[in-house]
């Protein structure tokens, strides 16, 4: 049984149509031949009744005729077309039955016409029909007898079923043709199904259209529902890793503290090792919980667009009131209509990772500015030192996992340049006309267009 | 100098208060929202350590009943949730820094005494120029009864200009002040303070007086 519902279906159809056709055919066949075995059985009665208008008997008790029948086949031997009349005295036949003779009748009484097949003068398998007169009151019986060869008639029917057949298989052709359309039409609802499935692949939070024909709109519903019992799932399973990673930070703070009591008791040494082996946990958290994050960007991209102002501008609230951040002067540079394609909290992520870095790196200013240009343009640009093209890589941490980093500074680009990947953009590094470093997000257009 | 943390993890709260007690300060612990809350309705601190992570009430519900009770002491948020969503939330409440877990302790002792000096040097008290309002205690502004929302910088600029009786000031004695005597001058930092000022604010409340430099306008537009 083949997998596919269409090939099934196209086969199906085809095979029962064929087996109709078949039918169709033996049944028309026989039919034909019937009807040509009529008419020649007619028309041989017709010549039988004027050989028999046209008979009397001889002196001698033979039969006589007056005329022959007419037909030119009945004087060409061999024809295929004979008569014969004979009495108990003597015969007369058809010229085409040369020195042969018909079969002798069965019921020799009968005064009706009767019809055979049997084999005849020749070699030749015949219709044969026969009957007994009396053409004089007093006289003897006269059998006539006339046969048709059947061979024509076998001819006949063999060509009419082949054209039969060639007809019968173009229009095998068409109403396969007529079932392929049909499949077709019938599937489209599923192949619709499975569009909107793929994505929901793409997409959680994407549900099914509530317009489905009657017979598809159940697994619609069911498909539905399960889409939203993965979501569910999914941001359960996120909260519950991002609950366990935030978890373990007060008891890495309660272990500092414990480090802090070794060093105060002179164990120096332990408390070094403690604090290594809480850097290393702290940073390893901070690179997971960002990572997942990324990962869970990936894994359902949110479609949502985000006002920017608002939250750059909030940011820099942030930012402003750190250490570094006091003493600069921040501009933002960003249209009020500007929407990028990326979850507000996302963005939250993106942007104040940038800023912060700018910030820690800045001498006077930061500069935020937004584009609109394609999906969306953000450049943070400080007046630091920058960052010299051989430490690109470096920075951005391509190819590298961030929960392997080593040290908790410093993460700032990679985190952002993870996210920045997973909601399909792009970060570039040049230097800023402000001296520093120059921090280019660019979102790929379709990223917007897909999530409308 | 008085203290307030409030931290439920015992052995978190016992550190940082033993280090603040040997920078100095007199320190409370509380271990709840709710306790953590009536501690700083009716006690003066001079600044409060607070964790979000809190039984009964969280820690952002309690800076938000604060600082809705004119409670202004600085507060510094100290938490496991490190998100710049979180991070936002917290200073939008009314925070005025935002340090993750785990922590250096030399970092909170020092952003907690930064805290405390900027408070403490600040006299309660007004400057009206127009309708502008500066209050030097909370660092904030006014314009017309609208609350603007001033970083530090942004604050000693305005600050500084306003307390020159309508006297023009170039950018080179702006940046001096800003940066410090010893820095270089940098007047398109000024400049651009100017531009992000006006945007805040209003683009009449900063006058430029071309070859003079910069004044608030008196009558404010």
């Amino acid at each position: 049984m083949p997998r596919s519902l269409r090939v099934r279906l196209l086969l199906g159809a085809a095979i029962a149509i064929f087996l109709a056709l078949a039918a169709a055919w033996v049944a028309m066949t026989l039919l034909f031949e019937r009807h040509v075995e009529r008419r020649i059985e007619a028309d041989l009665i017709r010549e039988g009744l004027q050989l028999a208008a046209a008979l009397s008997i001889a002196p001698d008790g033979s039969p006589a005729l007056e005329h022959e029948p007419g037909d030119a086949r009945f004087f060409e031997p061999a024809s295929g077309l004979y008569w014969q009349v004979s009495t108990d005295r003597g015969a007369s036949s058809s010229r085409s039955l040369w020195d042969q003779h018909l079969p002798a009748p069965v019921d020799a009484n009968s005064l009706e016409w009767k019809n055979r097949i049997v084999d005849g003068p020749f070699n030749q398998q015949i219709l044969l029909v026969e009957r007994i007169i009396r053409p004089e009151r007093s006289g003897a019986d006269v059998l006539i007898q006339l046969a048709h060869e059947q061979k024509s008639l076998h001819e006949a029917r063999e060509e009419f079923g082949h054209e039969l057949a060639m007809f019968l298989a173009i229009l095998w052709l068409i109403l396969s043709a007529a079932a392929w359309v049909q499949v077709e039409l019938g599937l489209r609802p599923l192949r619709h199904v499975r569009n909107e499935v793929e994505t929901l692949k793409r997409n959680p939070r994407e549900r099914m259209a509530a317009a489905h024909v009657a017979e598809i709109e159940p697994l619609t519903l069911a498909i539905n529902e399960l889409a939203d019992a993965r979501e569910k799932d999914l941001s359960r399973a996120r909260r519950r890793a991002a609950d366990l990673a935030h978890g373990l930070k007060t008891p890495l703070a309660a272990l500092s503290a414990q480090s802090r009591r070794a060093r105060e008791a002179g164990a120096t040494e332990a408390a070094d090792g403690l604090d290594q082996a809480i850097a290393a946990a702290t940073s390893a958290i901070e690179g997971e919980l960002a990572r997942s994050r990324a990962a869970a960007i990936r894994a359902a991209p949110s479609g949502d667009v985000t006002v920017a102002l608002p939250v750059i501008e909030s940011l820099v609230g942030v930012v402003e009131k750190t250490e570094f951040g006091a003493r600069l002067v921040f501009e933002v540079n960003i249209p009020e209509e500007l929407r990028l394609p990326v979850a507000s909290e996302d963005l939250l992520e993106i942007a104040g990772a940038l800023i912060e870095n700018a910030a820690r790196y800045a001498r006077r200013r930061v500069r935020v500015t937004g584009e609109a240009s394609e999906g969306g343009v953000l450049l943070v640009e400080d007046d630091g030192p920058g960052i010299g093209p051989e430490k690109v890589a470096e920075a951005l941490m391509r190819g590298g996992r961030l929960d392997e980093a080593g040290s908790g500074h410093g993460l700032g680009l990679a985190i952002a340049n993870d996210l920045v990947d997973a909601t399909r953009g792009a970060i570039t590094l040049t230097r800023s006309d402000l001296g520093g470093l120059k921090v280019t997000v660019a979102w790929r257009a379709s990223a917007v267009s897909a999530s409308r | 100098m008085r203290a307030l943390v409030i931290e439920d993890e015992a052995a978190v709260a016992q550190d940082v208060a033993q280090a603040l007690s040997s920078a100095g300060f007199v320190v409370d612990i509380s271990t709840e929202g709710e306790d953590a809350w009536y501690k700083g309705s009716v006690e003066d601190y001079d600044v409060a350590v607070l964790d979000l992570g809190l039984p009964r009430i969280d820690g952002l519900s309690v800076l938000k009943r604060w600082r809705g009770a004119q409670r202004t002491f600085p507060v510094l948020i100290l938490s496991a949730r490190n998100d710049w969503t979180e991070k936002v939330a917290g200073i939008e409440a009314g925070a005025d820094d935002y340090l993750g877990k785990p922590f250096e302790m030399g970092e909170l002792i020092a952003r907690i005494r930064g805290l405390v000096r900027r408070a403490a040097g600040r006299a309660s008290s007004t400057i009206e120029v127009g309708r502008l309002v500066l209050d030097t205690h909370r660092m904030s502004a006014t314009y017309a009864g609208r609350p603007i929302r001033l970083s530090q910088l942004e604050f000693r600029f305005l600050d500084y200009l306003a307390h020159q009786s309508g006297r023009a000031v170039s950018a080179g004695e702006l940046a001096e002040h800003l940066y410090g005597a010893d820095e270089p001058g940098d007047s398109n930092a000024i400049e651009a303070l100017v531009v992000r000022l006006r945007r805040k604010i209003g683009p009449q409340v900063i006058e430029t007086r071309r070859g003079f430099g910069y004044l608030l306008a008196g009558d404010g537009g």
